[in-house]
C-alpha cells in the first residue's frame, strides 16, 4: 500500500478494504471486460443515456481503481496501464459517497445481467461500508443507522410507542370481532409463529399489522409478536455496515429463541426478507436454528389448508405486481407472491419485464432516506413509471414496504393515478370472516375533523401518507403537497382551513412558504401548523412578526398531532380516537 | 457469567434494557457529538421523553471538544442530570486514549454533581464503530479504577442494548 499521500480517513478506508476482500469481491473487481451489458440493465443509465457516469462499469471502476492501486500487483507495478489510482483526500471520499449512495440503489439488475459474473451491487455495498466506517455517509443514512443501533429499529420507534400501538390495534381488533381473544399476543411463549415487522408499519401504516392480525385470528393461529427484536429490516444491508447487519439480525433471532417460537414469520418486506432470512446469519457470523418464512408463504398455506376462505370478488380493481429487487433478484422469491395474488384478485395483469428482470421501484431498500439524491432518483424512475403505465391497471401490488414508498413516490411524481397495495391487505380484504367472529357493527359517529379541509406539506412520502391517513380517519378532507411551490399553489386554489407545513424541504422551504402565506392578503389568515424535525429552524419562524398557529416536532406522535390540530382549529371537544 | 463487581463499598453493574427507561438512576450518560445536537438513536429518546428543554440548554452550551462532558437537566425524564459525553468516533486517531479520558471526565463530573447512581450505554460501540470489546475493556477499567478512589458515584450501571453486548461486557468484567 502507498500510504504517504493519503489523508487519515482515506488511509483507513484503504486499510479496511484489504480486510473486506474475499473471493466474491475480488472476482467482481477483476472480471469486468467493459462490454457494456450492464449499462442496458440500469434504470439510472436508461433514464440518463447521455451521462456515462451512471454506467455500472464506470461506477465500479471508481472502486476498482483503488483496489488495483493497492491490492493488485498489476496496479502497483503498471498503474497507468490498468487505470489504477489511489484515493487520497477527504474530497475524493465524498465524491465516492455521491456515487455509491446517490447513483445506485443496489438493485442488482446489472449483476444478474453481467456475462462475466461481476456483482456490482456487492462492490457498491462494500464501498458504502468503508465510507460509513470513517463517518462519511449521507445524513439520512446516519440517522437511520443510529436509530437501528441504539433504539433497535430503523425508525426510532421507542419501546413504549411500539407496545402502545399494538395495544390500541388490539382494542380495535377486539371490538371488530367482539371477542376478547381477538388481540395481538405479545411475548407469548411457545407460539407457532413469531411475527416480525417493518417499523414503517408501526410508525406510518399500522393497517398492515391489523390485516395480518385479522388473518392470524381467523386462521386460529398460535402466534405472537415480540416486545424486542421485532424489526426484521436491517439497515446494514443498505449502509454496508456488516456489524450492524449482524447485530440487528441477532436481536431478531435471539428473541425468537428466548420465546421458544417455532417459526419466525417475516412480514412483507424485500429488504427485511433478504437481510433476516438470507444474509443475517452470515453477518452475525454463525448459523441460527431459527426457521424462517415470508408471511406470503404463511398466507398461502392458510388458504391451501382451508383455514381462511376467500371471496376474491371483493378486490374489484385491476392489479399488476411489482417485484421487489431484494425478493426477486437476491432471494428468488417471485412465484409465490403471484400465486397468492391470483388467489385474492380476479383481474391480475403482469407487468413487463417482470420477476428477476423487473425494474427497481427506485426506493432501493433505504434510498428514500437520502433526500439529497431525490431529484436524481425520481428522474431515474421514469423507467418504472413507463412500466407501470403500460399495464393499464389501477393498483400496483408489491410484497415490500420499501417498494410501497418508492412506488408511491413514482406514482405521485409522474401523476399515474395508481394505488399501491400489499398482499396482506388484499388477502385480509378478500377473507370471508366466519359468522362466529363477525359481530361488530360500526356505529356512525360524527368525526372530529369532519368538514375541515387540511393541506399537508412534506417532502417525505412516508410522512405525507401518515398525516393523510390519520387526518382522513378523523373525517378531514386532505390535500397533499410534496414541495413548497405546490403548497403555495394549493393554498391559493383550495383555501384550506389548515396547512401542516414541513420546514426543511428542497427548493422553496417551509420558511419561505410561511412568509408567502402571511404576506398574501388572500390567504394570510390561513392557519399554519409547523411540523419540523429541526427545532432550530422552528425558532427562525417564531421570530417572525406573526407566528404560526402551532407546531410539532418530528417524529410525530399521533395523539399530540390530533390534540394540537384540534387546538389550532379551536374545536371545542377534546379529541378522542375514532374507531 | 457475572453481572456485578464490587469495588470496596461501590458497585459496577451490567444489565440489558433501554437506557432512558431504567428507574432509580440519578444521572444518565449520552454519547454526544461535538456539535451537541441530540440527533437520532438514544438522542431520539431523549428528545421525545425529555421535551425541548434539553436541546435548548445544549444550544446555549454551543459545542464541545472530544472528551468534554456537558451537563443538562433531564426535562420530563426521571433523571436529575444528563451527562453529554463527547467521545471519539469512527476510527479517529487515538481512539483508546480519548475514550478513556471521556470516561474519566464523565465520572469526575458525576462525582462533582454528587450523583449516587449513574447509567452508561456501551460507550462509542455500535454506530460510532468502536469495537465492543475495546469499549467494554476501557470503560469498565476506568470505572473500576475511579470507584476505588472516589466518594461518588456509589453505583455505575452499564445498560446494554442486547445479549450480544452484555456477553462481551460480562467477559471483560469476569477478567477484572
Amino acid at each position: 500500500m502507498i500510504e504517504s499521500a493519503r489523508t487519515y480517513k482515506a488511509n483507513k478506508v484503504v486499510e479496511r478494504m484489504g480486510k473486506k476482500l474475499n473471493r466474491q469481491i475480488v472476482g467482481s473487481l477483476t472480471a469486468c471486460v467493459h462490454c457494456g451489458m450492464c449499462t442496458e440493465s440500469c434504470h439510472y443509465v436508461l433514464a440518463n443515456p447521455d451521462d456515462p457516469t451512471y454506467a455500472p462499469a464506470y461506477k465500479a471502476d471508481q472502486i476498482r481503481k483503488i483496489f488495483k492501486r493497492n491490492y493488485d500487483w498489476t496496479g502497483r507495478v503498471f498503474p497507468w496501464w490498468v487505470h489504477a489510482e489511489d484515493i487520497r483526500t477527504d474530497e475524493d471520499l465524498h465524491k465516492l459517497k455521491d456515487i455509491v449512495f446517490g447513483k445506485c440503489t443496489n438493485c442488482r439488475r446489472c449483476s444478474i445481467n453481467c456475462p462475466m459474473g461481476v456483482d456490482f451491487a456487492t462492490l457498491n455495498r462494500m464501498a458504502r461500508g468503508l465510507l460509513v466506517s470513517v463517518g462519511i455517509m449521507p445524513e439520512g443514512v446516519a440517522v437511520v443507522s443510529k436509530d437501528q443501533w441504539e433504539v433497535g429499529n430503523q425508525m426510532g420507534v421507542l419501546p413504549q410507542e411500539y407496545l402502545e400501538t399494538l395495544e390500541w390495534l388490539s382494542d380495535e381488533l377486539e371490538s371488530e370481532f367482539g371477542d376478547p381473544a381477538a388481540r395481538i399476543p405479545i411475548d407469548k411463549m411457545d407460539a407457532d409463529i413469531v411475527y416480525t415487522i417493518n417499523p414503517r408499519e408501526v410508525k406510518y401504516d399500522p393497517r398492515t399489522i391489523t390485516d395480518a392480525a385479522r388473518i392470524f385470528y381467523v386462521a386460529g393461529a398460535n402466534w405472537t409478536m415480540p416486545s424486542e427484536g421485532w424489526d426484521m429490516t436491517n439497515f446494514g444491508l443498505f449502509s454496508g455496515d456488516d456489524d450492524l447487519g449482524g447485530a440487528a439480525a441477532q436481536r431478531v433471532y435471539d428473541k425468537v429463541i428466548e420465546l421458544r417460537g417455532k417459526k419466525l414469520v417475516i412480514s412483507e418486506c424485500g429488504h427485511g426478507y433478504r437481510s433476516t432470512r438470507c444474509e443475517g446469519p452470515n453477518w452475525a457470523g454463525k448459523e441460527t436454528p431459527v426457521v424462517m418464512e415470508s408471511s406470503v408463504l404463511t398466507m398461502l398455506r392458510y388458504i391451501k389448508e382451508g383455514r381462511i376462505r376467500l371471496d376474491k370478488s371483493r378486490n374489484k380493481e385491476s392489479y399488476t405486481f411489482h417485484d421487489s429487487c431484494n425478493n426477486a433478484r437476491s432471494c428468488g422469491f417471485f412465484e409465490e407472491p403471484r400465486e397468492l395474488l391470483n388467489l385474492v384478485v380476479s383481474d391480475f395483469r403482469e407487468m413487463y419485464p417482470n420477476r428477476t428482470e423487473n425494474y427497481c421501484c427506485t426506493g432501493g431498500g433505504g434510498a428514500m432516506s437520502m433526500s439529497e439524491y431525490t431529484p436524481e432518483r425520481l428522474k431515474s424512475a421514469k423507467i418504472k413509471a413507463d412500466q407501470l403505465k403500460a399495464t393499464g391497471t389501477k393498483v400496483v401490488v408489491t410484497s415490500c414496504h420499501n417498494c410501497v414508498d418508492g412506488l408511491s413516490d413514482v406514482i405521485k411524481h409522474y401523476k399515474l393515478g395508481m394505488k399501491v397495495e400489499q398482499l396482506v391487505s388484499l388477502t385480509a380484504n378478500a377473507m370471508v370472516v366466519p359468522e362466529r367472529a363477525a359481530v361488530a357493527v360500526p356505529v356512525a359517529v360524527a368525526l372530529p375533523l369532519q368538514g375541515y379541509k387540511i393541506l399537508v406539506v412534506d417532502d417525505e412520502p412516508d410522512i405525507l401518507l401518515f398525516l393523510s391517513t390519520v387526518l382522513e380517519d378523523q373525517g378531514a378532507t386532505v390535500i397533499q403537497a410534496a414541495d413548497g411551490e405546490q403548497a403555495l399553489e394549493l393554498t391559493l386554489r383550495e383555501k384550506p382551513d389548515l396547512v401542516t407545513l414541513d420546514l426543511s424541504m428542497p427548493g422553496k422551504n417551509g420558511g419561505y412558504v410561511f412568509e408567502e402565506i402571511r404576506n398574501n392578503p388572500e390567504i394570510a389568515t390561513t392557519k399554519v401548523f409547523i411540523i419540523t424535525g429541526k427545532p432550530e429552524l422552528r425558532r427562525l419562524i417564531y421570530e417572525r412578526p406573526i407566528p404560526p398557529d402551532g407546531y410539532l416536532d418530528k417524529p410525530i406522535d399521533q395523539d399530540a398531532l390530533l390534540n394540537n390540530i384540534r387546538m389550532v382549529l379551536e374545536l371545542k371537544h377534546a379529541h378522542k380516537l375514532s374507531s | 457469567m457475572v453481572n456485578e463487581l464490587k469495588v470496596k463499598t461501590k458497585t459496577i453493574r451490567l444489565m440489558v434494557g433501554f437506557i432512558t427507561d431504567i428507574p432509580g438512576m440519578d444521572g444518565i450518560v449520552y454519547y454526544a457529538r461535538p456539535d451537541l445536537t441530540l440527533g437520532s438513536g438514544f438522542g431520539t429518546a431523549i428528545s421525545i421523553q425529555c421535551g425541548p428543554s434539553v436541546q435548548e440548554e445544549l444550544k446555549k452550551a454551543g459545542s464541545a471538544a472530544v472528551t468534554d462532558v456537558v451537563v443538562t437537566g433531564a426535562g420530563n425524564l426521571h433523571f436529575k442530570y444528563i451527562l453529554h459525553a463527547v467521545g471519539p468516533r469512527f476510527q479517529e486517531e487515538d481512539i483508546e486514549g480519548k475514550l478513556k479520558t471521556t470516561m474519566l471526565n464523565t465520572l469526575n463530573k458525576a462525582q462533582e454533581l454528587q450523583l449516587q447512581k449513574v447509567i452508561f450505554p456501551a460507550m462509542g460501540a455500535g454506530f460510532y464503530g468502536i469495537p465492543l470489546d475495546v469499549s467494554a475493556r476501557l470503560t469498565l477499567g476506568v470505572a473500576r479504577e475511579f470507584l476505588e478512589k472516589a466518594a461518588d458515584p456509589k453505583e455505575v450501571v452499564f445498560c446494554l442494548r442486547d445479549n450480544r453486548e452484555l456477553k462481551v461486557f460480562q467477559e471483560q468484567l469476569q477478567k477484572m
